[in-house]
């Protein structure tokens, strides 16, 4: 654990390194992050101005869901790069380079490079998001209320990472993968609003079978108090089964390839 | 043995396509499976501190067998013990103690010195610091790249790079080397280079190292043995010395001329392999080569020509058909 | 394996991966508009939002399924290619020829939307139809008819605009990021993805301003009844003015350009 740890802050130096090397790219890929945001921002205008409540939710606790949704997107963009070039790596054969090197090759391969740039915009953007709506719904400030926000943003990270590999696993078999970012990232996006809008059986659907809609929401609602215990410990479970499956695929996929690939 | 290979054997399957789009139709029901053998009986075992050649032209299995033996494919059939390990357990006490430079793969990060990826393989191979500083000083040294350590890896030329790649191999001292085509695409001298650090690291360290290549010098200047694979299958197995005596000592000698020349005009040089108008193609011993070249060049209109080596191809062929005869 | 054989397998299997790619790709670009469908029908059921932004329900359904169709349409791709071309040399085989660049690339541009032009007329003909049926949309000729011509003034003024911001490659080095932040910022304050003029009566008066809502704001909220004639006449102008305005923009940088790319020898 200790070893991976230490991977870890080695391979996210490593990477930092890589990307100041192009100093216009780095700020360049801020911009365009920029430029998505004004997406995401077009939507919390869009709730102000009408003024809606969502449940009983207002637009400043609405804010608070786009703000999660902002944050995540950001941890998810940190590895995302990993999962995109997942595909040319088994084609290349570049992934026999860490079959052979003594550490957990899901690891290696789905964390190594780590990209700063998207996920500097987002996370600012995200948090500063959060932190005004949860001052102006005038919501709690204290310790287990943060201590709990930040627990299930940790389980929601474990739950992104778990639920976008397992699409990216197919590379292993097929090799045109367009399809599967186009629609793995158009899925993400229906977290965009607070799951409440969406009928019930997508509700449904989005809480427990693909469970989307716990990344951003379940943490909000735990904010505001709304988040039912029973959910709570699903919150938690939900991120550890599918974690789980998606070790379990990879595995599967990686016996596939060690076993017909040439 | 440090390696020991029993009957190794490797199939790939794909699917038979029938002809036109009932075809196409068809297979989307029904495939039928074929099997390719990309490697079909291979046993050879390597003593340690020994430095085999594993020989032969493209798709002949040598990357597939390496492979194999490094863990990163399983075999159809067959046993395999490299370092008393079974490889394709891919056990991390197995990986401590081998490596594997592939001369078409990188494993250096594009954009930053080297110096940085070999500090991330010594957090991957658990490392301390004191050995890593020691492995580092020494191979940079004996490799002729100290000055290089800090220069990012898209800077360096091929050669450079590809003895950063093998630096990044050796960095938690494996005793087991597996160099699949290192010397791939580089200059003469960086080929040199290369070859005389990989035969002073092995007297020194006694690492066992297979090697392939499809360059014959890689393999006469650092092997005493060659194991030599055509079609999935070991069709010699010995000495290089003996390899050398079955294909000849003879060289191909092309030619161009000036005005057309007929066959008879080259028989009295040696052995005429192709000739047509202004082109001739000889087969000389290397032997007294420089004496017959001069008798040509007096002789003849020669406007042009090149010296090379009998394709390794052909070499094969030629060790086929001996040992079928010897058998 | 047999060369032949091996072709094969690879075609079918390639074609059969491309059919999954091209469902998952368009399964993949439903789901935006069935989230925008969603938002906005539950905005409408809960609270009066057609005070707040100006549109019915409607209209607002409307926009949205018309919206993405249109800026789909009207949406290029041709920046990096000129950008290769300038950075690679590629411009030197239309600068020996007598052939205008710009105009060379509008033809091109034209030629890659005939098709697209065809399927998307398809979608768009359903997407009406459906909204006649199930939002109450009422259509008269002449709207249709303007809608069209509207489009095509659209499909000019973004040749224009993005062709001029292509341009810009004679003096940037790096345009990747640059060209892809202005397509996604193009698209929001073109009210490609809902429109602007619900943010008040300054954000009305701003897109009318503005070049870009005249690429698809403005022909969508034509078929959706939202302009009498006087105001579709006063719009067609706007976008007439800025298809000029840009044109003679990307004239004068392409002259700069030129001499620029001439003195740096490409």
């Amino acid at each position: 654990m200790k070893k991976y740890l230490r991977l870890i802050g080695v391979l996210m130096k490593l990477s930092l390194m890589s990307q100041l090397e192009y100093r216009v790219n780095f700020i360049a890929g801020v911009a365009v992050e920029l430029g998505w945001m004004l997406v995401k921002l077009l939507y919390v205008a869009v709730v102000y101005r009408i003024g809606v409540n969502i449940s009983v939710f207002t637009p400043n606790h609405i804010q608070i869901f786009i703000g999660i949704y902002v944050l995540m997107t950001g941890f998810y963009m940190l590895y995302y790069p990993n999962f995109a070039g997942l595909g040319q790596m088994v084609q290349s054969g570049e992934l026999d380079m860490y079959l052979v090197k003594p550490v957990s090759l899901q690891f290696i391969v789905t964390l190594r490079q780590w990209s700063f740039p998207m996920f500097l915009t987002n996370a600012i953007v995200g948090s500063i998001l959060i932190i005004t709506g949860w001052q102006k719904a005038g919501l709690a400030v204290n310790v287990k209320q943060i201590l709990g926000f930040l627990f299930l943003l940790l389980c929601s990270n474990l739950l992104t990472y778990s639920l976008f590999l397992i699409p990216y696993l197919m590379c292993f078999w097929i090799v045109s993968t367009g399809g599967i970012e186009s629609l793995s990232s158009a899925l993400w996006d229906f977290n965009n609003m607070p799951y409440m809008i969406y009928g019930k059986w997508i509700q449904r659907i989005g809480t427990f079978i693909l469970p989307i809609f716990i990344i951003t929401n379940f943490p909000g609602l735990f904010l505001m108090g709304n988040l039912h215990p029973a959910m709570f410990v699903w919150a938690i479970a939900a991120p550890v089964l599918f974690f789980i499956l998606a070790r379990i695929l990879w595995k599967k996929a990686v016996r596939n390839y060690t076993s017909a690939s040439s | 043995m440090e390696i020991e290979v029993k009957h190794l054997k490797k199939e790939f399957s794909y699917y038979k396509k029938m002809v036109g789009l009932s075809g196409s139709l068809h297979n989307l029901f029904h495939r039928e499976t074929l099997t390719k053998e990309a490697v079909q009986d291979i046993s050879f075992s390597v003593a340690k501190g020994e430095i085999i050649g594993l020989l032969g032209p493209n798709g002949a299995g040598k990357t597939t067998t390496l492979k194999m033996l490094s863990g990163i494919l399983y075999p159809t059939s067959g046993q395999a013990l490299v370092g008393g390990f079974i490889p394709w357990e891919r056990k991390n006490a197995f990986k401590q103690r081998f490596s594997i430079v592939m001369g078409q793969k990188n494993q250096l990060w594009w954009d930053l010195p080297a110096s940085d990826s070999f500090y991330l393989n010594k957090c991957i191979f658990n490392i301390d610091d004191q050995q890593y500083i020691r492995t580092i000083e020494e191979l940079s040294e004996l490799l002729e790249v100290k000055e290089l350590m800090n220069v990012q890896v898209r800077r360096l030329s091929l050669g450079e790079r590809m003895k950063m790649e093998i630096l990044a191999a050796l960095i938690h001292r494996p005793d087991i080397l597996f160099l699949d085509e290192p010397t791939i695409g580089l200059d003469i001298v960086s080929q040199q280079k290369i070859r005389n650090f990989l035969r002073y690291y092995n007297e020194q360290k006694k690492t066992t190292i297979i090697l392939t290549s499809h360059y014959m010098r890689d393999i006469e200047e650092l092997c005493e043995r060659a194991v030599i694979i055509s079609q999935g299958q070991v069709v010699y197995d010995g000495m290089l010395s003996k390899i050398n005596h079955l294909m000849g000592d003879k060289k191909v000698l092309t030619l161009k001329f000036t005005e057309d020349i007929s066959i008879h005009q080259l028989t009295s040089f040696g052995k005429v392999r192709e000739c047509k108008c202004r082109e001739g193609i000889l087969e000389l011993p290397k032997e007294g080569l420089r004496k017959t070249m001069a008798d040509i060049l007096s002789c003849l209109p020669v406007e042009d020509f090149t010296v090379t080596e009998i394709p390794l191809e052909e070499s094969i062929a030629l060790i086929f058909k001996k040992e079928g005869a010897v058998l | 394996m047999n060369p032949y054989r091996c072709v094969f397998q690879m075609g079918i299997e390639k074609s059969l991966e491309y059919r999954t790619n091209f469902v998952l790709t368009m399964t993949s670009s439903i789901f935006p508009i069935m989230i925008q469908t969603i938002m906005w029908t539950y905005f409408y059921g809960h609270t009066d939002a057609t005070v707040s932004t100006g549109y019915t329900y409607s209209q607002i359904m409307v926009y949205t399924l018309l919206a993405t169709l249109v800026s789909q349409f009207v949406s290029t791709s041709f920046a990096w290619q000129i950008n290769e071309d300038i950075k690679r040399g590629g411009l030197n085989k239309y600068l020996v020829r007598p052939v205008h660049y710009g105009a060379y690339q509008f033809c091109s541009f034209l030629g890659e939307k005939i098709p697209q032009l065809l399927l998307l007329l398809l979608v768009a003909v359903a997407v009406i139809f459906f909204s006649v049926t199930v939002f109450g949309l009422t259509l008269s000729g002449t709207r249709v008819f303007l809608f069209v011509i509207s489009l095509l003034f659209a499909l000019a003024l973004n040749f224009f605009l993005f062709f001029t911001v292509a341009l810009t490659s004679f003096w940037l080095t790096d345009v990747n990021h640059f060209f892809a932040t202005i397509s996604i910022v193009f698209v929001v304050i073109s009210g490609g993805i809902l429109p602007l003029d619900i943010f008040g009566q300054k954000a009305m008066l701003l897109t009318k301003l503005l070049p870009f809502g005249y690429t698809t704001q403005f022909p969508v909220n034509i078929i959706n009844g939202r302009y009498n004639l006087q105001m579709v006449g006063i719009g067609f102008l706007c976008q007439l003015f800025w298809i000029v305005f840009f044109g003679l923009l990307s004239e004068s940088l392409w002259k700069k350009g030129l001499r620029h790319y001439v003195a740096v020898g490409g």
